[in-house]
């Protein structure tokens, strides 16, 4: 899969060797390896403690590998370089938001945290673009889950990052909220984002991916492009897949 | 440099926002402040004990057990939904992050004491005549130390299910140097004494300030990781 040695290519969004992350002696992550180009995005999939949410928080900077390398936006993530965090943001299951702020205050306060000038504009900016400007003084604390997320993807993009990693996003949406979500994903990957997103929810991973994965028991198991799976029989390999590295 | 202190600014105005909303903190550390002097005024006999004596002990127990409080809340509120997450994920030095909270919890540990020493004056009927400034001193010397060392600690047990209980555990300990310098020296004060001649007393609380903010600054990155 992985045909050449890391560097800061510029090509490459992502690009990941040999990464393995080890918790005392359980192995979370036994080895993985891939690449992803900019403006692509990769829909990992995987059972509940596969490694999905380890792999996010190495991408991310928020935790060291034990061993193996990756680069983001061209930057080593051990070495966390600052400009690096500016490249990327982050939409997980919890929202990162203050509860008892307003969507305003929080979303300013990211704003100042990545030294964007005029934090205030651009936080009314992204909160718009979410759709939530009529609630921006309201508390976080009051708002539905769904709101929540939609506030969260605001934080995420306030410093316009070429990368997005998402972990488990529609986790506690209702079908609408999901639809939602699912709209304001697609604008962010025709902005040309690069995203990685886990997902338990097959028909919302395949309908915007260009890349495929399975993740199961710390490495990927499968890594296809889009095209060549298939949706309806998806379900059947993913559970086929799981079985197999199961065993071994 | 800008970026840094600006960084620091939103933290501590953050937090100043959050506590005007929801005026948590404030409000439980004065009342348990008070609360610990009630109860030390109902168990002592002013007749026969010099207020002098006792009481900068019991305004030091009191400010520390309600510091605590404020202490242990601190980085409590930055677990929720993940927001220390959040926050390691922006290009931030992780020192501003302390210096943020520590700043933010000094601040809330001053405007209670500046609550507290009045109630202290009408309990313990203390006059502080021409003393204001150098008890003030001590006050603000003492509370440093505390605020560092706390939110150091506060961020270490912020991960702890036992947290409410580690932190004082871990914190009473590590703050007797500061401690029984804050509470001698208040007492010289309050017997008349200049700051002059208890220099002993104010150069250890200093160099534990320094000791505690240089070690916070030294540790915080591993404190933060993971």
């Amino acid at each position: 899969m992985i045909d050449s040695k890391p560097s800061p290519n510029p090509g490459h969004a992502i690009r990941v060797r040999g990464i393995r992350k080890h918790f005392g002696h359980l192995e979370a992550l036994r080895g993985v390896d891939f690449e992803l180009k900019k403006g692509e995005f990769l829909s990992l999939f995987g059972p509940n403690g596969a490694g999905k949410t380890t792999l996010i928080r190495i991408l991310s900077a928020l935790a060291r590998p034990s061993s193996g390398t990756a680069t983001v936006a061209g930057y080593d993530v051990m070495e966390a370089d600052p400009e690096m965090r500016r490249e990327i943001g982050v939409i997980s299951h919890a929202s990162f938001l203050y509860a008892d702020l307003s969507p305003l205050e929080n979303i300013r306060f990211y704003a100042t945290m990545y030294g964007i000038e005029n934090a205030e504009t651009r936080a009314v900016e992204v909160i718009d673009e979410v759709g939530l400007k009529p609630r921006m003084h309201d508390r976080v604390r009051t708002f539905s889950r769904g709101m929540l997320q939609r506030l969260s993807i605001a934080r995420a993009i306030v410093h316009n990052p070429s990368i997005l990693f998402l972990d488990e996003p529609y986790t506690g949406l209702d079908q609408h909220a999901s639809e939602i979500l699912k709209d304001q994903l697609q604008a962010l990957h025709t902005d040309q984002r690069t995203i990685l997103m886990t997902t338990h929810d097959f028909s919302r991973g395949l309908e915007m991916c260009d890349r495929v994965a399975v993740m199961v028991r710390g490495k990927l198991a499968l890594w296809e492009s889009a095209e060549q799976v298939d949706p309806a029989g998806f379900e059947r390999l993913y559970l086929e897949t799981v079985e197999r590295e199961g065993k071994n | 440099m800008n970026l840094y202190l600006s960084q620091v600014m939103a933290i501590i105005r953050k937090d100043f926002v959050t506590e005007f909303k929801t005026r948590e903190l404030f409000s439980s550390m004065f009342v348990f402040a008070v609360l610990v002097m009630l109860i030390f005024i109902f168990s002592i006999n002013l007749s026969v004990v010099k207020a002098n004596q006792v009481g900068p002990g019991v305004l030091w127990v009191a400010i520390l057990f309600a510091g605590t409080l404020g202490l242990n809340r601190s980085f409590t509120l930055e677990k929720e939904n993940g927001c220390l997450q959040g926050l390691m994920l922006a290009p931030v030095d992780r020192s501003a992050i302390f210096f943020g909270k520590m700043l933010s919890n000094l601040a809330f540990l001053l405007i209670m004491e500046a609550f507290l020493l009045p109630v202290f004056m009408i309990f313990f009927n203390v006059e502080l005549g021409s003393h204001w400034a150098p008890l003030l001193a001590v006050i603000l010397m003492g509370t440093l130390g505390f605020s560092a060392l706390g939110t150091l600690l506060s961020s270490l047990s912020s991960n702890l299910k036992t947290r409410e209980i580690m932190l004082p555990i871990l914190l009473y300990p590590l703050m007797v140097p500061i401690a029984i310098g804050s509470v001698r020296l208040t007492g010289q004060i309050l017997d008349g004494k200049s700051l002059a001649d208890m220099m002993n007393w104010v150069g250890l609380i200093l160099c534990f300030d320094i000791i505690f903010i240089s070690a916070s600054i030294m540790t915080i990155d591993h404190i933060l990781e993971e």
